[in-house]
């Protein structure tokens, strides 16, 4: 199944050492990894086994100590700044455990956000929001601000914006860690769908079982290292 | 980003913080209207001298006493050098250490100028401020005494009615424009007996109006022959003169006639040029000195009003890094989703640049209204007369409109350069751990 030529993210040995008032935290100790397209990955692991770290690394949000990281082929640490930014915008879409939508955007406007950023075009960018905000079942809530809004919304509201620019990858931290049992359900319905229709690569962050039951390839993290792949 | 989105954005979270934001933007208004004030009353005060001063032609000295090096008699500053002038003790005002008694311009000083080189015609003003009664309305007006076969020759006020004075009239009286109208509720005409002090006058001529000259100049005069001021102006001796107005035959050769005038009178009263009790100025050289106190006077005033912006400036920057550190956890979802370093930067310079634009639009209205109520009140410092309701004291320029748009727009932007740079800065991962 791991074709060279089908892999959208790859990690060579990957150190993350964070250094904190002069003592050095290893989060990662060596990470190889290969993520394929259209893949559903979950990452399992304790709180503190750095599997937050390591989808830092593979969303492109921050850049690995030593070795390297690559996506669709192209090792992020050559990029610039602002290369590296709108990258991220236009083929990762990141779904984060507390929702993180910008407070003061109703719901419509913050599916909007992430192709205002990458200066898609007004009108096409409205007329996408507003297909996502169906397609998550939330178009009564287009003028709601998210603290109007219940956890389950606010997160499907935060996945409809990762999808804004259509991007290959979905990350997702804990994507379910604040919802209850029926809306999880729900909303890991609605990424494999994502993941079977369009081809998506879906990768999900978890320590929770029966969520990372969803993907077909489970890696397991402790203590920085990858422990079993499958 | 395209520039507009920034903009509706820092305009969204801008709005979102209401309050905050207002009391930020009062900051910058309230400096803002303080500059705009004091730059305009100084440029209101600066033409209105200028415009007093015009009422003579460049061909014209005055001579009046003390060692002022500022203003004519006519001005508030000459006011205080008058003799027999019940404002302050003798010579408080001079740095003529040896003299006792006040000085004074007698008919001898007269003499002595006319016969100087270079001198055409010459008059002695009487002048003082005199109650005015007209039907049941007493105002009181600032009244001269001139030589009228002299001061004609001399003065560039045009006349919208009437004549001129003749000599030897001893109850005609020449107005200016500001006394015949809006002095008084019912408007002065040629004709109309009008009660100045204990004695009735019948008005032979009104001057055109002069321009902005709003105290003390021709405009809001009233003019008599000396013979008939001295009986109504009570505070002068008999033989003295409030000042001397010299025509000089030729204006190239102005500064060489007040060098004549000078010696004749270092003479004839007995002076040095370090004791000299008396001053000659030419118009250039009252606008000359008018200016550069005028400048002296906007530096300082404005320089106050710009302290009061300063703190404006520091408030803006307090409350954006009050903001970015609020926001950090917003600025790494920003981050996250592709925006820029340069782009956050800009957002937040947007925003502050935002605030200290509104300050400045609305500081303009607050220093326009300021201006309105000071120009409507008048001011009453430096000796300066009653202010006309149609006067106006401060003047608006569309120039420093624009400029105080422009530099409270910079401020805010230059405010908010370091807690903007501060949040563009922020690792996306640090930002998006903050709570």
């Amino acid at each position: 199944m791991k074709e060279m030529n089908n892999v959208i993210i790859e990690l060579q040995d990957v150190k993350k050492i964070y250094k904190m008032d002069g003592v050095e935290t290893p989060a990662l100790r060596g990470i190889d990894l290969k993520i394929n397209k259209g893949e559903f990955v979950a990452i399992m692991g304790p709180s503190g086994s750095g599997k937050s770290t390591l989808l830092h690394m593979v969303g492109a949000l921050d850049k690995p100590t030593s070795g390297k990281v690559l996506l669709d082929g192209v090792d992020i640490s050559t990029l610039k700044e602002s290369d590296l930014a709108r990258l991220r915008g236009k083929k990762i879409g990141i779904v984060f455990q507390f929702f993180n939508l910008h407070p003061t955007l109703n719901a419509l406007e913050n599916i909007e956000l992430p192709m205002i950023v990458v200066e898609k075009d007004k009108k096409e960018r409205q007329q996408r929001a507003l297909e996502l905000l169906k397609a998550v079942g939330l178009e009564h809530r287009a003028q709601h601000l998210p603290s109007q809004l219940s956890g389950g919304e606010q997160q499907r509201i935060a996945i409809a914006r990762a999808l804004a620019n259509e991007p290959e990858i979905i990350l997702a931290d804990e994507l379910t860690g604040n919802l209850d049992t029926n809306t999880k359900a729900e909303i890991m319905n609605f990424l494999l769908q994502l993941q079977k229709e369009k081809k998506m690569t879906v990768t999900v962050i978890t320590h929770e079982p029966e969520i990372a039951q969803y993907a077909e390839t489970i890696i397991h993290i402790v203590d920085g290292k990858i422990k079993t792949g499958g | 980003m395209k520039f507009a989105d920034i903009l509706k954005l820092s305009l969204n979270s801008l709005t979102h913080r209401g309050l905050r934001s207002w009391l930020t933007i009062l900051g910058i208004i309230v400096g803002v209207a303080a500059v705009i004030a004091m730059l305009s009353i100084s440029a209101g005060m600066s033409q209105s001298m200028k415009s007093q001063m015009s009422n003579f032609g460049a061909d014209v000295l005055t001579v009046s006493v003390g060692r002022t090096r500022a203003f004519g008699p006519e001005s508030g500053f000459g006011d205080r050098f008058q003799p027999g002038s019940t404002g302050g003790p003798p010579g408080s005002s001079t740095s003529t250490t040896t003299t006792t008694t006040t000085p004074t311009l007698t008919d001898k000083d007269l003499l002595t100028i006319s016969t100087a080189e270079g001198v055409d015609t010459i008059t002695g003003i009487i002048s003082g401020r005199i109650t005015v009664q007209y039907l049941a309305q007493t105002v009181t007006v600032t009244v001269e005494g001139v030589e009228p076969s002299a001061w004609n020759t001399m003065t560039t006020s045009k006349l919208a009615s009437g004549r001129f004075l003749e000599s030897g009239e001893s109850t005609s009286v020449l107005i200016g424009n500001g006394v015949a109208n809006g002095m008084f509720d019912y408007n002065l005409t040629i004709d109309t007996q009008i009660r100045i002090g204990s004695k009735t006058f019948t008005i032979i001529g009104i001057l055109a109006e002069s321009g902005t000259g709003s105290f003390g100049g021709d405009d809001r005069t009233i003019f008599m022959t000396i013979q008939a001021a001295r009986e109504i102006v009570t505070d002068i001796g008999s033989n003295e003169y409030s000042s001397i107005q010299v025509k000089v035959i030729d204006t190239n050769a102005i500064d060489q006639t007040i060098e004549n005038v000078k010696q004749a009178l270092y003479t004839s009263r007995m002076v040095t040029s370090d004791t000299a009790d008396f001053t000659v100025t030419s118009p250039t050289s009252m606008l000359a000195t008018i200016q550069s106190t005028m400048q002296t006077l906007t530096f300082f005033l404005t320089g106050i009003a710009a302290i009061s912006l300063l703190v404006g400036a520091i408030g803006i920057a307090n409350t954006m890094f009050m903001s970015v550190m609020e926001r950090t956890r917003l600025i790494g979802i920003l981050k996250s989703i592709g925006t820029r370093n340069s782009e956050i930067m800009k957002l937040f310079l947007a925003e502050s640049g935002i605030i200290g634009f509104m300050g400045g639009l609305l500081g303009i209205f607050l220093g326009f209204i300021v201006v309105g109520i000071i120009s409507s009140v008048g001011i009453n410092i430096m000796g300066l007369s009653r202010m006309g309701t149609n006067a106006s004291v401060a003047i608006v320029t569309p120039e420093l409109i624009l400029f105080a748009l422009l530099f409270s727009t910079i401020i805010g932007i230059v405010s908010g350069l370091i807690p903007a740079r501060k949040a563009s800065n922020l690792q996306v991962v640090e930002a998006m751990r903050s709570e």
